[in-house]
């Protein structure tokens, strides 16, 4: 595991505190989506499919922030849409950051060189460029549609790592993915000098154009076990060994829908970051009013059925980490390095 | 694949208008929403609820920011006016087109 230990132990005092409120549901990381307008259009995407001027709208500063305390998750996620085509981007970092949240920018890295020359972000132990990265040049040009966006993202890396900056990947995986390219690519990361990676098999948007390349339940536990059955050491991973242990098939989860919230420009989103079954006004109508029980794969939900993507499933595995099993089960992978 | 799109449905009277929100909620274009009092308003409608007691529905008309809240009573029809944004299949024209630039270059 790679994330820093103030940041874990944030995340570890919020848990428990909800845990000693006897809080059943809470939020762990708020998808914050200022904008859906993005510099690409990735084939298993189906986050910008809009008219042109919803694309043109983003959420204000105000706003954003408003949502931050109203959903009080220690995490903000701020995915999009491409998140550094929002206009107020450095100011609304550098308000989440005065409040201690941890955000995760994710981003294509396109822009990143050009916003980091511009001093349009500090660098703070709150704030990590997530870095979409599916794979190496080839695997990455193909999945974002678009020949050269992997050397730009490299070199957008390069200088954010240069700047001090945090930095990890975020990694969607389809299903013609090749666990031996995929083992290659952890360790040209890693060489790179990211803090970690997060990966996550891709979840089939009704709305994405490429529909024939999703993985199902069982052939993503097939290629995350023998991508991860024997990992390196110097492989570093942003996210729990559990949750990594679910993709390979060792754990059994079901989803926590409202652990990862999703805000955007048409407001709270129901149920999870994934599906959109209409808006709520605010997050505590979206907690008391979502019919929590019609989702994951337990539920029977035809669309939860093969779904097993983070936003759905971290939030579990982060919440099993604070019982007997999930807690041993969890040192054992970061002491062993083994999953 | 064969793709479905609703683009330039127009719902006949007969068909149910709770499964014609519904359609236009799923829709990713403007569409045309005539009001009981005769106004037509274009725009995105991303939110409905039919779980409240007055079930409504919620639209971004494309010439304003402004989010606007219409009552399912006082919806007359609603027409499926705008590009779909969803139609298309951008990953297999992408290959394909990145096919030809191939071959192109192996024949030069």
């Amino acid at each position: 595991m790679s994330v820093p230990a103030s940041q874990a132990w944030t995340v570890a005092t919020y848990v428990l505190k909800q845990k000693l409120r006897g809080r059943k549901r809470y939020p762990l990381v708020l998808m914050l989506e200022p904008l859906f307008r993005c510099n690409l259009a990735c084939a298993g995407c189906g986050k910008i499919q809009y008219p042109a001027h919803i694309l043109k709208k983003h959420l204000s500063v105000e706003q954003c922030l408003r949502a931050v305390d109203e959903c009080g998750a220690p995490m903000v996620s701020i995915p999009g849409g491409e998140p550094l085509m929002y206009p107020d981007i450095g100011r609304l970092v550098e308000e989440l950051v005065a409040r201690k949240k941890y955000v995760y920018l994710c981003t294509n890295a396109i822009l990143l060189k050009e916003r980091l020359e511009a001093g349009v972000f500090t660098p703070s132990r709150f704030l990590s460029f997530s870095v979409h990265m599916d794979g190496s040049r080839r695997e990455h040009d193909e999945a974002v549609c678009r020949e050269g966006v992997f050397d730009q993202a490299v070199e957008g890396i390069r200088e954010a790592l240069r700047r001090g900056f945090r930095v990890t990947t975020n990694t969607t995986l389809f299903e013609n993915a090749s666990p031996i390219s995929m083992q290659m690519f952890f360790d040209e990361m890693m060489d790179l000098g990211v803090e970690g990676m997060m990966l996550s098999p891709g979840y089939s948007y009704a709305k994405a154009p490429d529909q024939e390349h999703f993985l199902r339940r069982q052939k993503t536990n097939e290629l995350f076990a023998k991508m991860l059955g024997h990992p390196k050491r110097r492989w570093k991973f942003n996210q729990s060994p559990l949750f990594l242990q679910f993709l390979m098939g060792k754990q059994d989860f079901d989803c926590t829908p409202w652990g990862n919230p999703t805000y955007n420009v048409f407001g709270w989103q129901r149920p999870c970051y994934l599906l959109q079954e209409g808006y709520a006004r605010t997050f505590a109508e979206l907690m008391e009013t979502t019919g929590w029980e019609r989702y994951g794969r337990g539920s029977g939900n035809e669309k939860c059925r093969d779904c097993m993507v983070h936003s759905g499933y971290e939030a579990t595995a982060v919440d099993r980490t604070f019982t007997i099993k999930g807690l041993r089960d969890t040192v054992v992978a970061t002491v062993s390095g083994r999953l | 694949m064969t793709e479905r799109t609703l683009e330039g449905w127009v719902p006949s009277e007969r068909d149910d208008l709770a499964e014609v929100i519904e359609s236009a909620f799923d829709y990713r274009g403007d569409v045309t929403l005539v009001h009981r009092d005769g106004r037509e308003i274009v725009g995105y409608l991303f939110n409905r609820n039919a779980d409240v007691p007055q079930p409504f529905v919620q639209m971004f008309p494309a010439a304003s920011d402004d989010v606007i809240t219409i009552a399912y009573v006082d919806i007359r029809a609603i027409r499926f006016t705008g590009r779909d944004a969803a139609a298309g299949n951008s990953y297999a024209a992408w290959r394909r087109r990145r096919e030809v630039e191939k071959s192109s270059r192996e024949d030069a």
